[in-house]
């Protein structure tokens, strides 16, 4: 029996500054436990995938290996494994991948149906508004989240809309339909800061005759509020506690970015824009984690990669508006060649049919990119929907790779994952069966679904 | 780079396009929705003057080998903002619209064959599509055209080939929406039987402020001479068109149709074909509670006429992830074809557009593999015989960011 130690990369966080168990006295303790995850895997059973072919999600390809999982953890990988008293599961000519990662989505936010008592996603009353959570609009029934899982989705990063400069914070989930907000919240996954370039937050408004009406507007709007979360800063760590300034939401979120905790989460079109950006960082000296949607990313592919920013990006789409007007079809392969091949590239939704189709949206832009002349293979193209994301939402040191110690997030596929006929027949989440597309028994079912066509049915059967 | 001894090859074969040309033991999906059969197609000038094995070729006739290479029909959009809408998001690049004219909105002249979305779409399989009004609160949005997307300001295509509207949920109630329907299509009828300028001074057209367009766009739908495109959801919705259809005697075709499940047998017996877009599964309002991956298949086997559209402007290329998903899901691979080229140029008349079959137009592209994997793309493109150039500004500007040299990138080109 032949295994291979599949620990080759430290399980660290790659994001550098973050590091989720600050002292408390750093921050004080009561921001870090508020609205604290208290999720708990579902009931699993230890497994055992025989003869698949593996994508670890890093760049690997094993085929005709063996998978097992236990105690909701990826336990080992090999050649002919076995094991007594585990459920085996023939997964010959199938695909094992990593579960995939959406490291931009408004699930829950935006929920289905789009009315306007669910539009939760933007707090467009001000072009700062640090203080808000996403979190705290999630609506725990919304549909989508189970469309997803079907699709593969493991775990996904709940933004803010772009309307505003700082649209708030963003969190991290695992796809598990819960009725509180907090069973769902990733375990030990870092917050999120959502900035916003560009055209919105500018046409926002400046349609209401108030600043930003320009992009130059954007740029000092950021720089103003920096220059108080600066202050603000320095306030807090006053040693005296009484001299600390009141307490102040949209502040702790601009702290916690200034003190590594808080990942920048960017929306971002432009080229410029985005290195105008990463000046902005640098006078303020803080971390961009992911730009979003950088449809021109491929114009800077090397500042990106030189400044360790991942960019989250569509395979194709464009012309939407003018920002999104020369895109490329191989802007995540640019991205990811980039400086020898150490860019980081991301496929991410931000759309609720998208993110059921991560798989193929990754094909996409792997076919574009061999196009343009890169020899991208599948193996390494798979880190885009899986490790990338994982990185950027700081949650790689639990998920987002199959490596023996991380959660068992893992799809069973029917075919190759970059195929339009593959179809996710397993997903596990730490090692507990989510969706199975064989036993409707094994199919989350929210609240809203129930009897809401016909009360003996469910929606969509 | 690959573009650059591609667009070689093009610049001599286009020199050469009035020369017969045979596509050699291509994979030939026809678009009849038959089989796929290894066959060779000989182009003779802008038609397709034979299907078949081992066709005996004349010495001047250029061979291309295709060594079991996929070839379709090239794709046709059932509808498009294609050559009217360059920026969705801003104003002043939009000609979907129209302030003066409702049912008789034609955005026929607005078409420009200039337009970047033209060769992007041509490059990735689209030879020809329907571009169609954008919506407006009125439920008749206007007249949608046909349009060959060679990019030639001699434009080629047929003037206001169907009508497109909506019912369903709005700020208002779907029953005056139905009922304004009735109404208007009554003035339709009432246009074949007197004067338009009389039908104009009737209370509902003037009070509607219809112009001399409207009334004659709604003549031709009563007549059912014009294909009427209605997009609605709602399974009760799906039931009151198909009574609109029959009691004005519609040519009516139905798009997004996402409960269209749960009122099959209804559908299919009224003989409807629909435009749907399969990937679409969300319950995105009230109306579509319904809505599934399955919706391909189920209405597949119902054996009702089905065409693609796409979630998003732009890409409409994309019809081919979104029949590949529905075959995913179990449609039958034929009928996603077929739903992209021969069901589209039948059901808007098209004319001799739509399969790789004798006589026909030689619209054909060739595929590098699976022309339902989003990753496969076209090696060839041929519009009325003539092989197209597949670039755009895409290929432009992946050139230029992956050309190394060493200086600034508006110097590399």
């Amino acid at each position: 029996m032949k295994n291979i130690s599949l620990l080759s990369v430290p399980l660290l966080l790659i994001l550098g500054c973050s590091d989720l168990d600050l002292p408390s006295e750093a921050t004080g303790e009561t921001r870090h436990d508020a609205f604290a995850s208290t999720y708990e895997p579902m009931q699993s059973q230890p497994t055992l995938f025989k003869s698949a072919n593996i994508y670890d999600g890093l760049g690997g390809e094993f085929l005709d290996y063996d998978l097992l999982v236990a105690d909701g953890k990826i336990v080992e990988m090999g050649r002919s494994l076995s094991q007594s008293g585990v459920k085996v599961i023939d997964a010959s000519n199938k695909w094992i991948t990593p579960g995939i990662i959406d490291i931009h989505s408004h699930m829950g936010v935006y929920s289905a149906p789009g009315v306007t008592s669910s539009s939760d996603g933007n707090e467009a009353t001000s072009p700062v508004t640090a203080e808000v959570w996403a979190e705290h609009s999630i609506w725990t029934q919304d549909p989508q989240f189970a469309l997803a899982l079907k699709g593969g989705v493991t775990s996904f990063h709940v933004l803010p809309g772009s309307a505003n400069l700082f649209g708030g914070r963003g969190a991290t989930f695992k796809n598990i339909s819960k009725n509180t907000i907090q069973a769902m919240k990733f375990p030990n996954a870092p917050h999120s800061l959502k900035m916003a370039c560009g055209e919105n937050p500018k046409r926002v408004y400046g349609n209401r005759r108030q600043s930003p009406a320009t992009r130059m507007g954007n740029m000092a709007g950021y720089r103003s509020a920096w220059i108080d979360a600066v202050d603000y800063r320095e306030d807090m760590q006053e040693s005296d506690a009484d001299k600390h300034p009141k307490r102040d939401l949209g502040m702790d979120t601009l702290m916690g970015v200034l003190d590594g905790e808080i990942l920048i989460q960017n929306h971002c079109y432009r080229a410029e824009e985005m290195a105008m950006m990463v000046e902005l960082s640098k006078e303020f000296n803080y971390k961009i984690t992911t730009f979003h949607h950088a449809v021109e990313a491929y114009k800077i592919a090397d500042l990106l990669a030189d400044e360790g920013i991942c960019a989250a990006m569509w395979a194709d789409w464009w012309g939407f508006k003018h920002e999104a007007y020369d895109m490329v079809p191989a802007n995540i392969a640019i991205i990811d060649q980039a400086r020898n091949g150490t860019g980081c590239a991301i496929v991410h939704s931000d759309d609720e049919v998208g993110i059921q189709h991560l798989n193929q949206e990754a094909a996409k832009a792997m076919a574009a990119g061999n196009r343009a002349g890169f020899n991208i293979s599948k193996a390494h193209a798979m880190r885009w929907i899986t490790s990338n994301p994982a990185k950027a939402a700081g949650i790689l040191q639990s998920t987002g790779s199959i490596e023996l110690g991380k959660d068992a997030d893992i799809v069973l596929w029917t075919d190759n994952p970059f195929s339009i006929y593959a179809r996710a027949q397993q997903v596990l989440i730490d090692g507990a069966v989510a969706f199975d597309m064989n036993n409707s028994q094994v199919q989350p079912v929210t609240d809203f679904d129930l009897g809401i066509i016909q009360p003996q049915t469910i929606r969509v059967q | 780079m690959k573009y650059l001894s591609l667009s070689f090859f093009l610049l001599f074969s286009l020199n050469a396009f009035t020369q017969s040309i045979l596509l050699k033991g291509g994979l030939v999906h026809s678009g009849t929705g038959e089989s796929a059969q290894i066959q060779d197609i000989l182009i003779s000038g802008n038609i397709i003057s034979r299907v078949g094995n081992n066709l005996a070729v004349n010495g001047t006739t250029k061979i291309i080998e295709l060594n079991g290479l996929p070839v379709t029909p090239g794709l046709i959009s059932p509808t498009s903002n294609l050559g009217i809408v360059e920026i969705n998001a801003l104003d002043v690049t939009r000609d979907d619209e129209s302030d003066l004219l409702k049912a008789g909105f034609s955005i026929f002249n607005a078409f420009n064959p200039h337009s970047t979305g033209i060769p992007w779409n041509r490059s990735n399989g689209v030879t020809s599509a329907i571009t169609s009004p954008g919506s407006s609160s009125f439920p008749l949005f206007g007249m949608a055209s046909y349009f060959v997307l060679d990019g030639s300001l001699e434009i080629k295509g047929l003037k206001d080939v169907a009508m497109f509207g909506r019912m369903g949920s709005s700020y208002g109630s779907r029953a005056e929406t139905l009922s304004m329907l009735e109404s208007l299509l009554e003035l339709g009828q009432q246009a074949s039987s007197m004067p338009i300028e009389e039908v104009l001074e009737m209370r509902l057209a003037d009070q509607l402020e219809l112009q001399t367009q409207d009334i004659l766009a709604l003549k031709r739908l009563v007549n059912n001479d014009l294909p009427f495109v209605l997009e609605t959801n709602r399974a009760v919705d799906i039931l009151q068109a198909i009574a609109l259809k029959k009691k004005y005697g519609l040519n009516l075709i139905l798009a997004s149709v996402e409960e269209a499940p749960l009122v099959i047998n209804q559908l299919k017996a009224s003989n409807t074909p629909v435009i749907i877009d399969p990937m679409d599964n969300i319950p995105d309002s009230f109306d579509e509670l319904g809505s599934s991956l399955m919706l391909g298949k189920i209405l597949d086997e119902a054996g009702i006429k089905i065409m693609f559209s796409t979630q998003r402007s732009h890409n409409y290329h994309l019809m081919r992830q979104g029949s590949g998903n529905a075959v995913a899901y179990g449609m039958s691979y034929e009928t996603a074809i077929q739903g992209m080229t021969q069901t589209v140029a039948e059901t808007f008349k098209l004319g001799a557009r739509g399969t790789i079959t004798q006589g026909k137009i030689a619209d054909i592209v060739v595929w590098n593999a699976d022309p339902l994997e989003p990753s496969s793309f076209p090696e060839f493109v041929y519009i009325a015989g003539k092989v197209q150039d597949l670039s755009s500004r895409a290929t432009r500007l992946t050139e230029r960011y992956t050309n190394k040299e060493n200086k600034p990138s508006a110097y590399k080109h």
